[in-house]
């Protein structure tokens, strides 16, 4: 049996292998790249493949190294995480409605509960960030693509399997479980010790795959940082680069130092789990775990945080007619964050009993990185004030988002005060906290990018009845859900649980009702998300914000206006356009479009 | 004075990250007037570490940006930013003169629908 | 329609590589985490191979044996680290040093093979 099983897996590999040299084999010609001069194919297949610009169907997205086309999969990748997510939290909180166990069983409920944290954070929110920043930055900046394009293609072409892994637990594979740790994974209950059932292989996948996310946000930051600061056309000076570029920058900075800590510890974690080694397993093995988890756990709540916050610095002024309030103000304090981030993370662990003199100085620290989100805050306000506001799809998520902000914002800065963090630790307050900002706020800002660079993506525009219905009722929805939560925890309702006392069923089954407001919410995007991509009205105009009428354009518009003017007609040919104009007559490209 | 780097308008752009140094400050003497806790070598010396080194490395990274911004402002033109290479957008002065003498204008245009 | 406005026609927009490299990291993780010799093989040498070719497709290397050993000798020495140590994990370490046998002999065979045809042609 156990021979067999070995066989088979051999043989499957060699064919898989032998499949994959002849594919290469097919499409590349292994002994004629020139890649600094033209000319030197030998064989047909080498000409298709290089001198039209892409391949085309499914081999052009599977062999892409371009920016955009690779924004465009992270783009699609974290929308389908976020589907997943989203579903699997709508069974939990539909789970909710009723205080004991009904509709699921509590182990399936914390294998839920493990997986939509770890899709929404890994798989949804930093991948929809690097859709918009491998889109735009090369285009804000005035770069070609990235500094390394294929390293961009390896970061992405690692989280499909990542994902794969981390919800494998769900697959019909016989003896794997889903993993019960929660996303934090906290020791000795992730080492699989005790008589639990978290030492089942499906916890090593789930490690094994966050690992992977893990290395592709490296790389990918590695590549934003190289890209930023070599390839930035001569007039893109550091006084003049755009606030998004700051924020990538910035959050490019932080995955640097925080996401190769969260691999180490996972591969300790594992060793431990695998071959007998002992980090965790020894006295202080649980806060060790702790520490070095937090001290990546942290810096990641900035790294989902800081670009949104680039996005909505970028968006909002266009639509307020004016330029953004104290530019600068905005570009260090998002530096300041940056760097006051790595010096809060045990403000996650006030209630393990550490140092009280350790407790006060990441208390004092907490409290001071609340000033520099505090500045935005004020800056995206007074940008607003007395401005000619447009009440667009992408500006109501921009005012959400502030709004959203400030809430989750507001009530984080309470829970940075040990005294306060004791008595709400673990409780539902701190759920409700920390989704008003990452559904309240990265969420409503992914969607503010969405809508605002729909033209670029597709050409087209969606349907603004529906953008609006989307943006009102995740608003809704939103507040309802979270806001209950944190009333819930101030009643003193724990997180985590499945179950619960009675007096808590009615503020749940609110939350519940809020949960299913933001479904239906998301169903219209979805709808008209799809919709208008295959049937939206086509965009003719390089500016369909009217951002020239300000004089509020930004480079990546300019780059659209470009591209359509140089668009060929369907039916010609690119040549007989140029012929036509050499008979004198003026062509203007894009009018039979 | 036209030649330093660090002119007045660029000192008054960092006093946004000088707050959180002062609170940093505020707690480091704070903490060394009150302290309930007592002192342990370690633990106090980490409870410093822990304050002092945010502190070193923001004020850091806030000379060397400020530096890095500032130097370019007097070495290159300033456009607004991500505009840089908009046809159509001239330097940053210019924008601004234009914004404020279009404000001026509706001002103007204000106070007349005011006297009427 | 032009994708790119002002970018030079020879900057290519893709390559077959990237995405074997990214499937050779998780299949040779979990081939090495879980013991099981052929993905472990499979996947070091899909990697490997995969790193190879890029590294060739973009022009930093002239030929592929010279990565090819070089990646080989590397998975020699963690093959030999992990099987012959105190570390003593026999299956995961003979597969890596099969994959690195594979890799020398299969970069070989290309050199002496592949080369040819191609001068043929």
């Amino acid at each position: 049996m156990e021979v067999n099983g070995q066989l088979a897996l051999t043989v499957l590999m060699g064919v898989f292998l032998i499949t994959v040299a002849a594919w290469l084999a097919r499409i590349e010609d292994w002994r004629s790249y020139t890649p600094l001069a033209g000319g030197g194919a030998v064989g047909g297949t080498k000409e298709q493949y290089v001198s039209e610009e892409k391949p085309s169907g499914l081999i052009r997205w599977l062999t892409t190294v371009d920016h955009k086309d690779i924004g465009m999969l992270y783009g699609v990748y974290s929308l389908i995480a976020f589907a997943v997510g989203g579903l699997m939290v709508v069974a939990m909180r539909i789970e909710l409605a009723d205080p004991s166990m009904t509709l699921l069983s509590n182990t399936f409920y914390n294998s839920l509960l493990t997986s939509h944290g770890i899709t929404m954070l890994f798989l949804f929110g930093t991948p929809i960030i690097a859709a918009f920043s491998n889109y735009f930055i090369p285009l804000l900046i005035g770069a070609d693509d990235m500094a390394f394009p294929r390293i961009n293609a390896i970061a992405f072409w690692l989280l499909p399997p990542g994902a794969l892994l981390i919800w494998a637990g769900f697959f019909p594979i016989p003896d794997i479980i889903p993993a019960q740790t929660a996303w934090t994974m906290y020791t000795p209950l992730s080492a699989g010790v005790g008589s639990g059932n978290q030492m089942n292989a499906g916890v090593d996948l789930m490690l094994l795959g966050l690992h992977l996310t893990g290395v592709s946000a490296t790389m990918g930051a590695i590549n934003f940082i190289a890209t930023i600061f070599t390839e930035r056309n001569e007039k893109v000076t550091w006084a003049n680069l755009d606030i998004f570029s700051w924020t990538i920058l910035t959050q490019s900075g932080l995955i640097l130092f925080a996401f190769p800590l969260l691999g180490s510890a996972i591969l300790m974690l594992l060793l431990d789990r695998n071959f007998g080694t002992a980090f965790f397993s020894v006295d202080g093995g649980a806060i060790l775990w702790q520490h070095l988890f937090w001290f990546f756990g942290h810096p990641e709540v900035y790294i989902l945080v800081l670009p949104p916050m680039g996005i909505v610095s970028l968006v909002l002024p266009r639509f307020a007619g004016r330029r953004l309030f104290g530019f600068k103000f905005v570009v260090y304090s998002t530096l300041a964050i940056g760097v006051l981030s790595f010096g809060v993370w045990a403000h996650h662990m006030f209630a393990t009993g550490i140092d009280p003199r350790l407790r006060a100085s990441f208390m004092a620290v907490s409290l001071a990185i609340a000033i520099p989100s505090a500045v935005k805050t004020f800056n995206w306000i007074t940008t607003m004030w007395n401005g000619n506001i447009r009440l667009t799809t992408p500006m109501l998520f921009c005012i959400g988002f502030v709004s959203n902000f400030i809430i989750g914002g507001v009530t984080g800065v309470f829970l940075a005060s040990i005294p306060i963090d004791l008595i709400l630790h673990d409780t539902y307050y701190v759920v409700g906290h920390f989704h008003y900002i990452v559904m309240g706020a990265i969420a409503f800002a992914g969607f503010a990018g969405l809508y605002y660079w729909f033209p670029i993506y597709t050409g087209r525009m969606y349907q603004t009845t529906l953008g609006k219905w989307h943006f009102w009722l995740s608003m809704i929805g939103t507040n309802l859900t979270f806001f209950v939560m944190v009333l819930l925890g101030y009643g003193g309702m724990p997180r985590r649980y499945a179950t619960y006392l009675p007096q808590f069923a009615t503020m749940h089954q609110l939350a519940t009702v809020g949960a299913l407001i933001l479904l239906v919410g998301q169903m219209i995007f979805v709808w008209n998300f799809v919709q208008s991509w295959l049937e939206g009205p086509k965009v003719e105009d390089g500016d369909p914000w009217d951002l020239g009428e300000d004089n509020l354009t930004t480079a990546e518009w300019t780059w659209f206006e470009r591209k359509l003017q140089t668009a060929v007609t369907d039916g010609g040919e690119e040549e007989e356009a140029e012929l036509a104009t050499d008979g004198g007559e003026t062509v203007t490209d894009a009018d039979d479009e | 004075m036209a030649t330093k780097t660090f002119d007045k308008d660029t000192i008054l752009d960092l006093t946004v990250n000088m707050v959180p140094l002062a609170i940093i400050l505020f707690f480091v003497v704070a903490f060394a007037v009150v302290n309930p806790f007592g002192f342990e070598s370690l633990a106090s010396g980490l409870q410093y570490t822990l304050l002092i080194a945010p502190f070193v490395l923001l004020a850091v990274l806030t000379y060397l940006s400020g530096k890095a911004i500032a130097g370019s402002e007097k070495s290159d033109t300033v456009y607004p930013p991500g505009q840089a290479t908009v046809p159509g957008v001239g330097p940053l002065h210019e924008e601004e003169e234009k914004a404020e003498a279009a404000l001026e204008e509706s001002a103007d245009a204000d106070a007349e629908e005011t006297a009427e | 329609m032009d994708e790119a406005p002002g970018l030079s026609d020879q900057y290519r927009t893709a390559s077959p590589w990237p995405v074997f490299v990214a499937l050779g990291i998780p299949i040779s993780e979990l081939g090495l985490l879980f013991g099981l010799f052929p993905l472990a093989v499979g996947g070091l040498l899909l990697f490997c191979g995969s790193i190879a070719g890029m590294l060739k497709e973009s022009g930093y290397v002239e030929s592929t044996i010279r990565s090819l050993v070089v990646l080989s000798a590397i998975l020699f020495a963690f093959g030999g680290a992990l099987a012959f140590t105190e570390i003593n994990l026999v299956t995961r370490g003979y597969a890596t040093i099969a994959a690195a046998a594979l890799l020398l002999v299969g970069g070989v065979a290309f050199e002496l093979f592949v080369w040819d045809n191609k001068q043929a042609i």
